[in-house]
């Protein structure tokens, strides 16, 4: 008896082992918190470093690190960083080391720490290491101040920000986020123009300043083609975000996204728009549909996301790291590499030119023709300076946020403390 | 079938355990094989029974010489073995025993099985219910069910390794009775023991083993019986003297129970009264779960009773644990020597430390061998301070178990003293016992060895089906009067007491 | 006797040899070439001062837990609970500090009570596990698989819930502690000598137990054989008890560490897995203290090491998984083989 339980316990504990060592593989990109976006251009609090000059040639190869949170090919916010990193390599001949499912507590990585990885990217040769999500925050401020000699990046966070809430000065660290505020209320739009039951699923990460403000913008775009494209009142349209706990599933930890999106489905959800950096939505609409019952998605990070579910695929807004990332390292290359807080937003001109906008929106197949002529003008009204940010916006419970006609700063965006009335879902004020 | 030995040859280290044996055994007669414990009689049976590889020899089946690789392949060849413990499976069901290890299909068929069972019951007398489960019987019945199932699987040549070790006397006739039924079979049966009488009334021949030698051969001339003085001389080289009945009885009460009742789930024990001085030993006698063994257990405090009161030395320790018996100078000692006694894995020196109080924190590894040198030598154990127990023979770990009782004692409780081992072992734990008693203290005892029992008690208990008997003075009683008794037959009155 | 070691080790070798062979066929198969994963891993496990001082940290909680654990598996005991006797440690240890960070307790004084606290509460859950098997006849591997899931569900909702950093929902984890409060550590690595003095002190206390008091003895005893143990006169639920308990107060250790000088607040994933690893190396061990010294080092440099494998050689990180997993089955199996080639020579003999 002792005996077989002894047996059943050991072959209990090689499956632990087992599953832990495997269980990493599942989680996929996170994202970045923080950036805002909206009103304003580049916020710089040291200026950026201008192009250098392509023809210094650095006697030796630079090498630079990247800490992605989730698995480099995660069709979300890590492939977009890794990708922007392959960028970069094309561009300026340097080489990337990457590690993958970086965040403290990964399975992938018992028992480290997340500048200690990032060390290990300094040990093969890293003079610069970017790390790409909010999740690194701390542990990237850590490693910008013991390793004062190696240039830092943090993708999300706030701590270079002078105007910010968090700022410290570190000589080292720049902070570069994309306006994704823009691209998030194109996807609202998107779905508001799609949806036919009225009721748009917003998949939420972890929840923090970052995600209430991006489901916020989603919302205000929703809101506004809702209203003024269709004609529709406000009250009509129900929005509801579920936060799953983190920026990705993380079995037995986070919600599963899958199943969030079912729920979505099955209470009469006709659109997920996606906030977590992974793809469960898409797949969960694209299966849905198969099955008879209509269901689109709007997934996020990564340009190529749609892929996972064309048919279903309303658009996807997503970030294109690489060209500020093109900037910053070649700095660090030629030794003018400066502290400061970046804010990307798209460029108006073309927000799909590869080479400067930072944000983008590709239109999906599933967006009928209608929708797509009408969101193309919401863009275009973006691109004019049309700002929905601004006055009478109330919070969600009740109380006033932006008076009559008031724009809103970019630190009370960047800041918002709760989501907007209108929205149903969890909160989590300070 | 007819078994022939020839040279064979064992080695266990430097240990020459079958040196050179030779032996033939005619087909469909009873073989008793004879010895002291560590003569060498389970190894050749073992190899014989394909558990153990000769180093050299041959045997041969019906005259043809046979390779005996395995259990499985002796079966096969027509040799079946009964263990001195029956490796049955205690769980499961006796039907689920029998198709377990019958090799077939996948899917057994109950139905025929249990027509089977019944069938091979019927033809040897047993009344078992397949439906029971195995650990819910006696020894004996274990015993009657593994001789099936070898019946069973086709075994010609039956080994029988103690057989009589355990079960009651009147589960002994039935399997005596069983055994004589083989030769009109051409079954040959092989009965290895250490008890003269058992051999007396069984077998046709008798062969005897000393230090792995064949000593001596007899045969059973007609009608008479063997030469128990020439036989006792080939198993020891010497003739074993029986120490003389001695009784240390003295004042005092040391045991004493009031209307006590115990319970079990097979039976129950009412309203017990009795009592036991200083220096007497009580003999429990009784067939297999007749009580006396939850009678001796409820003594100790390791079954609670139910009704009544016990008191030790005039102290009251009713519905105490054990360790508060143990606390008052009671002690407990197993039959199941590796099961319950001892601890497999440790040396004796390790048990000695156990055993004895606790002196601070750590362990003075000096003191302890030296005690587990001093108790080897005082009770004769062969072994070394560092021996694991379960390296020791079976007698000299009662031995050792004797030898970790503390001192001093009021009251001993033993379980079976000397099941299984050889006469020398036997003498020399009572007289190590009869000690205990000269020092005032008192001992209780089950045994299914009804000579025994009248050899060393002062006073007997006899049980049958949770009935008590008044104690019986042992020198005013008999073998055969208790043998009565735990048959159920010669109770004077509906005994309660 | 000198052959049995020789052949005992000579298996040993075997088995080394053996998990070697199928992680190189396995990196074989992931298109790797095994000789440079193993270079690989050593260099980024023992090829610096700083590599060595990152594989002391890791080995800290992970000789504190094969400590405890080999007390539970002398008494017997699977205790599988470790793992969530090491995030009650964790909690425990966050708890107090949570609790005195901001207060004018001196910062030396707030690290003990946690770390004290951290043992308290990996004890008091392994008590559990051993109450359920004592009093509710739970197996403690059934019991230990359950509290584990409570340990983490506790973890989540502490993170989600009262411990939340302000606005903010995650299962990242708690907001760090102040710095005060935090194990200096040596240099500018990450070793804290605190903690490997406390690594130190936990596997002596453990060897000393074991191998010279009465109460390692009689943990033994009610290991290999309760029955005997307590005729013996051994209070044998006592005993299973308190090696519960002694176990749970190293994984609340481990677990103290884990908080206190690695991650510096709680995290989802407190126990980084050392339950488990522990149980392997334990298990590898097989009761001798002394040995699992030097084998949770090489755990440990195994998983430091293996980071090296995803940087350079584009493998995953889990392959020194599997390499500490084949190494126990086949150690396990060798041990088998060698008892069966043993019991056959000496019947040959």
């Amino acid at each position: 008896m002792r005996n077989t339980l002894s047996k059943i316990a050991f072959i209990l504990v090689i499956a632990m082992l087992v599953l832990s060592a495997c269980a990493p593989k599942t989680p996929v990109a996170t994202e970045a918190p923080e950036t805002e976006a909206p009103p304003t251009e580049v916020v710089a609090t040291e200026a950026p470093a201008t192009e250098a000059p392509a023809t210094e040639v650095p006697a030796e190869q630079f090498v630079f690190g990247m800490i992605l949170v989730g698995p480099y090919n995660d069709h979300g916010w890590s492939q977009a960083h890794y990708e922007a990193g392959k960028y970069v390599e094309e561009l300026t001949g340097a080489k990337m080391i990457y590690l993958e499912n970086v965040y403290d507590g990964s399975p992938d990585h018992p028992g480290t720490t997340t500048s200690q990885l990032g060390e290990e990217l300094v040990a093969q040769g890293a003079k610069l290491v970017i790390f790409n999500s909010d999740a690194h925050q701390e542990e990237a401020i850590k490693f910008a101040e013991e390793n004062p000699e190696v240039k830092t990046i943090l993708a999300s966070g706030d701590s270079a920000w002078k105007e910010g809430k968090n700022f410290k000065e570190i000589p080292n660290l720049v902070n570069i986020m994309g306006g994704m505020e823009y691209g998030k209320m194109m996807a609202g739009c998107a779905a508001a123009l799609s949806t036919t039951s009225g009721q748009i699923g917003y998949l939420g990460p972890l929840i923090n300043d970052e995600t209430r403000r991006y489901a916020s913008s989603a919302y205000l775009g929703a809101k506004y083609c809702w209203t003024e494209y269709l004609g529709r009142d406000a009250a009509e349209l129900k929005f509801k975000v579920t936060w799953i706990g983190f920026w990705f599933n993380i079995p037995g930890f986070t919600s599963d996204p899958t199943q969030v999106a079912n729920d979505f489905i099955n209470q009469g959800y006709d659109v997920i728009i996606s906030g977590i950096d992974t793809t469960e939505g898409l797949t969960e609409a694209k299966k849905s549909t198969a099955a008879g019952k209509q269901v689109w998605a709007v997934p996020y990070d990564y340009i190529g996301s749609c892929e996972e579910g064309a048919e279903v695929c309303l658009g996807v807004p997503y970030f294109n790291w690489g060209p500020s990332y093109l900037v910053n390292i070649k700095a660090a290359m030629d030794g003018t590499f400066a502290a400061h807080f970046e804010l990307n937003n798209p460029d108006w001109a073309d927000i799909n030119n590869k080479d400067v906008s930072a944000v983008g929106f590709v239109k999906g197949a599933a967006l009928n023709a209608d929708a797509a002529a009408k969101l193309d003008e919401f863009i275009a009204a973006l691109a004019g300076g049309l700002n929905l940010w601004k006055g009478p916006l109330n919070l969600q419970d009740g109380t006033e946020y932006l008076a009559d006609g008031v724009e809103a700063t970019l630190q009370q965006i960047w800041y918002l403390p709760q989501l907007l009335e209108g929205m149903e879902g969890q909160s989590v004020s300070e | 079938m007819k078994v022939e030995l020839r040279g064979i040859h064992k080695y266990f280290g430097k240990n020459h355990a079958n040196d050179d044996i030779n032996l033939t055994i005619p087909s469909g007669t009873i073989q008793g094989i004879l010895g002291e414990n560590g003569a060498g009689k389970s190894t050749l049976m073992k190899i014989l029974s394909g558990y153990f590889h000769a180093d050299q020899g041959e045997i041969l089946l019906d005259g043809k010489p046979v390779k005996i690789a395995s259990p499985a392949a002796a079966l096969q060849a027509g040799v079946g073995m009964l263990h001195q413990d029956p490796l049955d499976f205690p769980p499961m069901r006796i039907i689920d025993n029998f198709l377990l290890r019958t090799s077939g299909d996948f899917f057994p068929n109950r139905k025929h099985a249990a027509q089977d069972i019944n069938l091979l019951m019927k033809e040897f007398g047993f009344s078992l219910d397949p439906e029971s489960y195995v650990d819910s019987l006696t020894v004996g019945e274990r015993q009657q069910l593994e001789i099936m199932r070898l019946l069973f699987l086709g075994a010609r040549v039956f080994i029988l390794d103690e057989p009589t070790t355990g079960i009651s006397a009147a589960q002994k006739a039935k399997l005596f009775e069983t055994l004589k039924k083989f030769p009109e079979q051409a079954i040959t049966a092989i009965f290895v023991s250490h008890k003269l009488e058992d051999v007396e009334k069984l077998c046709d021949r008798v062969a005897v083993l000393r230090q792995g030698k064949l000593v001596g051969q007899m045969e059973r001339e007609q009608g008479k019986p063997f030469d128990n003085k020439k036989l006792v001389k080939m198993m020891f080289g010497k003739e074993a003297p029986l120490a003389p009945r001695q009784a240390y009885s003295q004042e005092g009460s040391v045991l004493r129970l009031n209307d006590v009742s115990v319970e079990d789930a097979r039976l129950k024990i009412r309203n017990v009264n009795f009592e036991a001085r200083a220096g007497e030993v009580i003999g429990l006698a009784g067939m297999e779960g007749s009580g006396q063994g939850v009678f001796l257990r409820a003594c100790a405090g390791l079954i609670r009773t139910v009704g009544g009161t016990v008191q030790v030395k005039e102290k009251d320790l009713t519905g105490k644990s054990y360790h508060v018996y143990k606390n008052n100078g009671v002690e407990f000692l197993p039959a199941a020597r590796l099961e319950e006694g001892l601890v497999p894995g440790l040396s004796l020196t390790e048990h000695f430390q156990l055993a004895e109080k606790a002196e601070g924190l750590f362990i003075k590894q000096d003191v302890g061998v030296k005690l587990a040198q001093e108790r080897i030598a005082a009770f004769n154990i062969k072994g070394t301070p560092v021996s694991a127990v379960e390296s020791l023979s079976g007698g000299n770990q009662q031995r050792a178990l004797l030898s970790l009782l503390r001192t001093p004692l009021s009251l001993v409780l033993i379980e079976h003293p000397t099941r299984g081992l050889d006469i020398e072992s036997v003498i020399y734990i009572w007289s190590k016992l009869k000690e205990r008693c000269k020092q005032g203290s008192a001992i209780l005892f089950m045994s299914s060895d009804l000579d025994e029992i009248l050899q060393y008690s002062d006073r007997i208990l006899v049980f049958f089906n949770g009935k008590v008997s008044q104690p019986l003075d042992a020198e005013k009683t008999s073998v055969a009067k208790l043998g009565e008794m735990i048959g159920g037959r010669g109770w004077q009155e509906e005994p309660t007491a | 006797m000198k052959n049995t070691r020789i052949s005992n080790f000579g298996f040993q070798i075997l088995a080394v040899v053996l998990a070697l062979v199928v992680t190189s066929l396995i990196l074989i198969a992931a298109g790797a070439n095994p000789l440079d994963a193993y270079k690989n891993i050593y260099a980024g496990s023992f090829g610096s001062f700083e590599k060595l001082s990152d594989v002391l940290v890791a080995w800290i909680p992970l000789l504190i837990t094969v400590a405890g654990l080999l007390v539970t598996f002398s008494a017997g005991l699977w205790n599988i609970g470790v793992e969530g006797q090491i995030i009650m440690g964790g909690i425990a240890t966050t708890w107090i500090v949570r609790l005195l960070q901001d207060t004018t307790t001196p910062p030396a004084l707030t690290i003990a009570l946690a770390i004290l606290a951290g043992m308290i509460g990996g004890a008091l859950w392994a008590a559990l596990a051993g109450a359920l098997k004592t009093f509710g006849g739970v197996n403690e591997i059934f019991g230990g698989l359950g509290l584990n899931f409570v340990a983490t569900a506790a973890t989540i909702w502490l993170i989600f819930g009262p411990w939340k950093r302000p606005g903010v929902a995650s299962i990242a984890g708690t907001e760090a502690f102040n710095e005060s409060v935090w194990l200096p550590t040596m240099g500018d690595t990450r070793l804290s000598l605190w903690a490997l003095g406390l690594a130190i002190v936990s596997i002596m206390i453990v060897y000393f137990l074991l191998q010279g008091t009465y109460i390692g003895l009689r943990l033994k005893a009610v290991g290999k054989n309760p029955k005997a143990a307590y005729l013996l006169g051994v209070p044998t639920w006592q005993y299973s008890m308190m090696a519960f308990m002694l176990c749970g107060a190293f994984a609340g250790l481990a677990g103290a560490m884990q908080v206190m000088a690695v991650y510096h607040r709680l995290i989802g994933s407190i126990s980084s897995g050392y339950g488990f690893l522990g149980l392997l190396v334990a298990m590898l061990v097989n009761y001798q203290v002394i040995w699992s010294v030097p084998v949770a080092l090489f755990f440990a440099a195994l998983n430091i090491g293996g980071i090296q494998l995803p940087i350079i050689l584009k493998l995953d990180s889990s392959i020194t998984g599997i390499l500490q997993g084949t190494l126990v089955l086949f150690v396990l199996m060798m041990e088998g083989v060698r008892q069966r080639f043993m019991k056959r020579a000496g019947e040959k003999q």
